[in-house]
């Protein structure tokens, strides 16, 4: 419960940490993400309840940072649909725990950044359904794609840095053999 | 499938069908609410950020002078938005003379706020603003800088508000430009490739004939935006198959916006 905890705040700060991360203009203006990239390693590391929770907290505060009231009668996409993508993702994401418990990482790095880029592109979809026209040009491809690839980069290291962070709270949720600190088993 | 994963579900999917059906005011509450409790966070992050674009400019200074510095600049900020305002109203009152008919026009009252924050998201350009309801805020309200028109208010908290950039889709602007009787409809680009988007403006007369660097001011249609206020300069015109388009570069440099006013009414 504890490294849930611990996930939670990690979203929080993430999400504020991404109001202050400057656009890449060499990317065509993509922004870098962080959040999807913890929810990925929460699905793994964390038990499918816990998992579900960690996607409703980053989800409502991806909404409650983004969604769009325009007029009073009008919100572009309702309070809610984030928590669902991310549910449905993440839920994706945790069957490919046993993958994860043997120490194959490399799936679910890449997986971080598909998904990132899913995000975007099913947000994208929903505007654009909204808004009654759909508009595919290359800012628009790197806009999706940029996040993506820059979640997959920064994945490897975001996942050892909390993998090293369940070692250190004891994560009850790790695989057996990993659930004591490599420090004091040496 | 274990028991505490089918209770956790059936939560999950309760929360997020009550969260799903909430209108668009509960979801401006729950907003302005949230808004409220990061707004400590927006706050420090800005300063900070401040501090180091500050340092990295190398601009040293005593605490006082860049406090005396930073009030001279909103004085001054003000006064060049209201000299703007008040020539807007000398031309307002020359062509309105001109038709025979008067309208009495008064000021607007301004309030300045910085920018704390800008929207991390992709598909919306908004701002934070450090002002909210109790300086007198209210969604709609028009947002303007001494070169000109930033954009509108949409989700105010007490001491902090969202304003809708006039580079986002969705905020439209009803606009008319100098030295013809040609109106349309500025809005922002889907997506923009850079820091710097063009603005639209759409369903201008076939007729028209625009010129690259003529003004755009806002025509006070719809009762959002007042008339007068400088939106964008056109670039670029072209006649399509039942309109014309005209692309105009924004009065306001929206990727170096600091502090703005808010416009909570006339004097």
């Amino acid at each position: 419960m504890i490294f849930f905890l611990l996930l939670a705040v990690l979203v929080f700060v993430a999400q504020l940490v991404e109001i202050f991360l400057p656009p890449l203009d060499w990317m065509f203006n993509a922004h870098i993400y962080i959040v999807p990239v913890i929810v990925c390693y929460g699905a793994v590391a964390l038990p499918f309840p816990l998992m579900l929770a960690l996607a409703f907290v980053a989800g409502f505060l991806w909404d409650a940072m983004t969604v769009q009231v325009l007029d009073p009668a009008h919100v572009e996409i309702s309070f809610g649909w984030s928590i669902l993508l991310y549910a449905v993702l993440a839920a994706i994401m945790h069957g490919l725990k046993p993958l994860f418990n043997r120490g194959r990482w490399e799936v679910h790095c890449i997986l971080s950044g598909v998904y990132t880029a899913l995000i975007l592109l099913t947000q994208y979809l929903m505007i654009s359904f909204r808004r009654g026209s759909i508009i595919f040009n290359r800012e628009i491809w790197w806009q999706i794609g940029g996040p993506g690839l820059l979640a997959m980069l920064m994945a490897p290291l975001i996942f050892w840095s909390l993998h090293w962070l369940s070692r250190l709270t004891g994560s009850p949720y790790l695989p057996e053999e990993e659930r004591f600190d490599e420090f004091s088993t040496r | 499938m274990n028991r505490s994963s089918i209770v956790a579900i059936v939560i999950f999917a309760a929360a997020l069908l009550a969260l799903l059906s909430i209108g668009p005011q509960a979801t401006r509450k729950i907003q302005a609410t949230f808004f409220q409790v990061i707004s400590p966070f927006l706050k420090t992050g800005s300063g900070l950020e401040r501090q180091i674009t500050s340092v990295r400019a190398g601009l040293k200074s005593l605490e006082e002078l860049e406090k005396e510095n930073a009030a001279l600049k909103v004085e001054n900020r003000s006064l060049k938005a209201t000299n703007e305002a008040l020539r807007d109203v000398e031309h307002e009152v020359n062509r309105l003379r001109h038709a025979l008919n008067y309208r009495q026009r008064s000021l607007f009252r301004l309030v300045p706020a910085e920018i704390v924050s800008r929207d991390s998201s992709t598909w919306w350009r908004t701002v934070t603003i450090n002002r909210g309801a109790q300086d007198g805020l209210e969604p709609e309200m028009p947002v303007l800088t001494d070169e000109g028109l930033v954009g509108r208010t949409t989700t105010v908290s007490d001491s902090i508000a969202v304003v809708l950039l006039i580079s986002d889709e969705n905020c439209r602007v009803a606009a008319s430009v100098e030295g013809t009787r040609e109106q349309g409809i500025v809005t922002g680009e889907r997506v923009a490739g850079s820091l710097t988007p063009m603005l639209d403006l759409n369903y201008l007369s076939k007729q028209a004939e625009l010129k690259p660097g003529q003004k755009v001011y806002t025509s006070g249609v719809g009762g959002v935006f007042p008339s007068g206020l400088f939106v964008g300069t056109v670039r670029s015109f072209q006649v399509r198959a039942l309109d014309s388009q005209a692309k105009l570069a924004p009065a306001v440099d929206l990727s170096k916006l600091e502090d703005v006013f808010v416009v909570i009414g006339r004097k």
